[in-house]
């Protein structure tokens, strides 16, 4: 008579991360720096290089979400600019605030993504302002340096105020577009796909 | 062979955080001028001074122009302000050094040999696997969002006049980019399971990076000064 033990699967810890979502976060790391060309092509306003990171929150959880940010700040800083490195911390808050708000069903539609996207972009402004202070003096090169700028000019605020204004009134524009797409490729996902994603995360 | 190369990664990396470091914490203009300096003589050394030096400038100089700008002359209002322009000038040197700092290293170590000299270290096999995948990817993004442009263009895609109508274009662009990337990663894991790929398990490099007992000596002589410069910050 042969006796066999039960065998038990590993237990799986909380943080512990599916393959599937290992092999999505480079992906969406590409994607980030694709649309980024795209907006460049198209000579767009807005930055739309967070989709992936929520993306990736949306189908594998926040933990999942938070290291496609970490990860695209740094492959960016590493190719382009170093001083991304320095905006982790803005990645980390959007790839969890968009996971959380995807635990919440906020993806399920295009409004509701749109609300998720206004406090996110609040939330990421608010996170940015102190970095934009610290490493740019509160005027980075870019488009929000400038409405910084013209916003000190026009009102006399103080350099704080107009980088938080600033900031929030480009995120406020640029995060719910993207939460928008992202809600909109869900839904034309194939249902094969999003439930192999919802039993992994 | 690249003249960095012939280190160990983790040397330049540690050397290059404590060149950040001092150029935030030490007095300025001084101390970032110092260290923007020590940057260039060192980007010149690896033969990166081109490379180095547009970065550096490209970030420095826009920053300064805007800050003398807004601070010298649209918040001041009625008269000129020479102190804004020294602010400005401070703001500058420390962003010109931290950014040539950094970038002698990231232009000037082969992003594969610094993920494994951080595996060596007991970077998690997890890690190790989302930055080199990441770094591959990086270069067929730019290349993918070429290919679906011109594709789209094939069928008639043309994106309207003004902003509304530039932004009605996003979704036919990026829909295809997105849901090739879901599909791909499917793939991916796949052929991970299929490996036997665990996320904690360290990988096995095929050629090991050098780490000499001298170089990791004067490695901890950089942290220990990384360390005592970050405490001096604090207590200033």
């Amino acid at each position: 008579m042969v006796c066999y033990r039960t065998v038990r699967p590993p237990a799986s810890r909380p943080y512990a991360i599916s393959t599937l979502a290992l092999a999505l976060i480079p992906r969406a790391v590409a994607l980030n720096l694709a649309l980024g060309a795209i907006v460049q092509a198209l000579k767009l306003p807005v930055y739309l290089d967070s989709v992936g990171t929520i993306l990736v929150a949306a189908l594998a959880g926040p933990l999942a979400g938070a290291l496609t940010g970490v990860l695209s700040n740094t492959v960016l800083g590493l190719l382009a600019t170093p001083v991304l490195l320095a905006f982790i911390p803005v990645t980390v808050v959007i790839g969890v605030l968009a996971g959380v708000f995807a635990k919440l069903g906020a993806f399920r539609r295009a409004w509701s993504a749109i609300l998720a996207g206004v406090a996110i972009g609040v939330a990421a402004a608010l996170t940015s302002v102190p970095i934009v202070i610290g490493v740019y003096g509160g005027l980075s090169p870019t488009g929000t340096g400038v409405v910084t700028m013209a916003l000190r000019g026009a009102f006399g605020l103080s350099m704080e105020s107009a980088a938080k204004v600033a900031s929030v009134a480009t995120d406020v524009i640029d995060k719910p577009l993207s939460c928008a797409i992202v809600a909109l490729v869900l839904a034309r996902l194939p249902a094969r796909i999003t439930a192999r994603f919802a039993k992994a995360a | 062979m690249a003249k960095l190369d012939r280190w160990n990664p983790l040397t330049p990396l540690a050397a290059a955080l404590l060149v950040v470091a001092a150029a935030y914490v030490g007095p300025a203009p001084w101390a970032p001028g110092a260290a923007l300096a020590v940057s260039l003589a060192a980007a010149w050394w690896a033969g990166l001074a081109r490379r180095v030096g547009a970065l550096a400038a490209a970030v420095a100089i826009p920053t300064f122009a805007l800050l003398a700008l807004t601070n010298g002359v649209l918040a001041a209002a009625t008269r000129w302000d020479p102190s804004a322009v020294q602010d400005a000038l401070d703001v500058a040197l420390r962003l010109g050094a931290a950014v040539a700092a950094l970038a002698t290293v990231v232009s000037g170590v082969a992003p594969r040999r610094l993920t494994r000299a951080l595996s060596a270290r007991g970077l998690p096999g997890w890690a190790a696997y989302l930055l080199v995948a990441s770094l591959e990817a990086a270069p067929e993004a730019r290349e993918r969002a070429r290919q679906v442009l011109d594709a789209q263009r094939c069928r008639g895609f043309a994106p309207g006049k003004g902003i509304a109508g530039r932004l009605r274009a996003i979704l036919p662009l990026a829909g295809p980019l997105v849901s090739a990337m879901v599909v791909e990663s499917d793939e991916r894991a796949l052929a991970l399971d299929a490996r036997g790929f665990r996320a904690g398990r360290a990988r096995t490099a095929l050629t090991a990076v050098a780490d000499p007992a001298p170089e990791r000596f004067a490695r901890r002589i950089i942290w220990l000064a990384l360390l005592a410069v970050l405490f001096w910050g604090l207590v200033r």
